[in-house]
């Protein structure tokens, strides 16, 4: 591939499309076919960013895509110029996130207005992603899954709309917003429990429940595993909840060596994750302080 | 008499005591040592025959009162000859320690063998247990990929639901659209406009009915804008030649 021949061609195929945008300015232009010369210039923009992604010159092509963009809204067609801007975030993605974001933004509006709001959560989705990966910013991610959540909601998929609302729990929880966190999975275990493909997974939300409501109150846990037995009968069976009573013991004798015990017993057998990790050591981290309070 | 009696016990015993340690020794030797010990302990055997023969003659010469302490010492010493020599066949065909050791791998000291028995099942023991903890995590990871495989299963259901009722909605749209083009085309041709644009396909009857929508505007405004500039153009006139 000859990338850097692709760029001349793709600076010459914009240098061409701008002075189409310039010359459909005119008068005359405008009652001849101005906008047939708008509609080539779009084109041209199109054509030049697809060889920008090719040279991988990633926000040459985003740039242009956003033109073309614009030249679409001016053109009163929304499919378009929301397509055009969602090729502009893509692009974006890799060079400059938070231009991906805008053109997002963008698209988003667009689609909100014409209703279409499937598509919108989607990029809400995508949005919330670069949010999380690249510029880190957990409060936003959290704000753009919500709305991702709400629209699918609307739209009746419950199971996109579940997903979102995990992730906003995830991230609750390590914020330490459990209340947020606690009603998202127990919402999410009760639906899953009720279908027949789900139920396997219901197990893990109540104990992620059980968890959250754990660094609140202990107290709680204990109602709140109650609780979740008498709904779920299942639920008493698994490892789980038999981890989370030891750790319940544990917690009321202040004794954090059957807590660590109990843990890695655990580990031996399944892996804890990150997040398990980090809201057990939490929880760890409350029987020690205790301790400590005490002497 | 009772001297010559006492000399042949004398000389019995030893014999016995010779005979007993040969019969010891004999299982543990092997090929030519073995038949020259069994070739001895015959003639021992022998000799210890003779005696006893010969004190059975001493005492028959004793006179009956005080014959019987020494008949009971005969008979005891005929009793133990006949052990020894049942000894001695059952060692000519008895297998030896050692040659049973050669052959089944020589465990020697016994309570060692007991010991390192025991370890050697500790072992499997340990060995058979982490591989049941093995297995046990293999099945939890599998059924956590088990989970993770049905929620994506009922996402998927949920997308082809949807597409599916998505396709109708387009499919019945699409009838629509064509009814209304159809309708359209027809009050077009009736107005007897310039479009003979008699074309197959929906999007290039729409394209054709909407340029000559667009051509018509077009033409308007040109007109407008000529009559325009020739009013212009006449109202100067009229000034200047007013003039």
């Amino acid at each position: 591939m000859d990338n850097s021949g692709k760029e001349k061609e793709a600076l010459a195929l914009i240098a061409e499309a701008e002075k189409k945008m310039k010359s459909s300015q005119s008068f005359f232009a405008n009652m001849f076919g101005g906008s047939s010369k708008l509609e080539e210039a779009c084109e041209m923009y199109a054509r030049a960013a697809n060889m920008f992604k090719m040279a991988k010159n990633w926000s040459a092509a985003g740039n242009a895509f956003a033109q073309a963009g614009q030249l679409h809204l001016q053109q009163q067609s929304k499919h378009d110029a929301a397509t055009s801007f969602i090729d502009a975030g893509n692009a974006f993605k890799k060079a400059d996130p938070q231009e991906a974001i805008n053109c997002l933004n963008r698209a988003i509006e667009i689609y909100t207005d014409m209703g279409r709001f499937t598509i919108a959560a989607k990029h809400h989705v995508s949005i919330a992603e670069i949010y999380e990966s690249e510029l880190v910013d957990i409060d936003k991610a959290i704000a753009h899954y919500e709305q991702a959540a709400d629209y699918y909601k609307g739209e009746e998929s419950n199971s996109s709309a579940n997903k979102c609302l995990l992730k906003v729990a995830a991230y609750a929880a390590q914020l330490e917003q459990y209340h947020k966190a606690t009603k998202i999975y127990e919402q999410v275990g009760t639906h899953a429990m009720d279908s027949t493909l789900l139920k396997y997974s219901a197990k893990e939300y109540f104990f992620k429940a059980a968890l959250c409501h754990f660094c609140v109150d202990m107290l709680n846990a204990k109602l709140a595993l109650q609780k979740y037995e008498e709904m779920f009968p299942a639920f008493s069976d698994s490892r789980e909840c038999k981890l989370v009573k030891k750790l319940l013991d544990a917690h009321e004798e202040q004794n954090v060596d059957a807590y660590t015990e109990s843990v890695k017993e655990y580990d031996t057998i399944s892996r804890l994750d990150q997040w398990l990790t980090t809201m057990l050591l939490r929880i760890k981290k409350t029987i020690q302080g205790e301790e400590s309070d005490l002497r | 008499m009772s001297s010559d009696f006492e000399t042949y016990e004398q000389e019995f015993g030893t014999l016995t005591a010779e005979i007993t340690s040969r019969i010891g020794k004999i299982p543990k030797l092997g090929g030519d040592e073995k038949k020259n010990m069994v070739v001895n302990v015959e003639k021992q055997l022998e000799e210890a025959r003779e005696l006893l023969e010969q004190m059975d003659l001493e005492v028959r010469e004793i006179p009956v009162q005080s014959r019987g302490m020494h008949s009971t010492r005969l008979k005891s010493y005929k009793q133990e000859l006949e052990k020894l020599e049942k000894d001695f066949k059952r060692s000519r065909i008895a297998y030896s320690d050692e040659v049973r050791d050669e052959l089944l791998g020589d465990d020697g000291n016994s309570s060692a063998s007991q010991r390192a028995h025991l370890l050697d099942n500790a072992e499997k023991l340990e060995r058979s247990s982490r591989r049941l903890e093995a297995g046990y995590q293999i099945a939890v990871e599998t059924e956590q990929v088990g989970q993770e495989i049905l929620e994506n299963l009922h996402h998927d259901r949920e997308k082809i639901q949807r597409s599916r009722d998505r396709l109708r909605e387009t499919d019945a749209n699409l009838g629509k659209s064509s009814r209304i083009l159809t309708g359209m085309l027809r009050s077009v041709s009736l107005k007897g406009l310039p479009c003979s644009y008699v074309k197959n396909s929906t999007k290039e009857r729409m394209q054709a009915v909407f340029d000559t929508r667009i051509i018509q505007n077009r033409i308007l405004m040109f007109i407008l804008g000529i009559i325009i500039l020739f009013t212009v153009v006449l109202a100067i006139y009229f000034s200047v030649r007013g003039l």
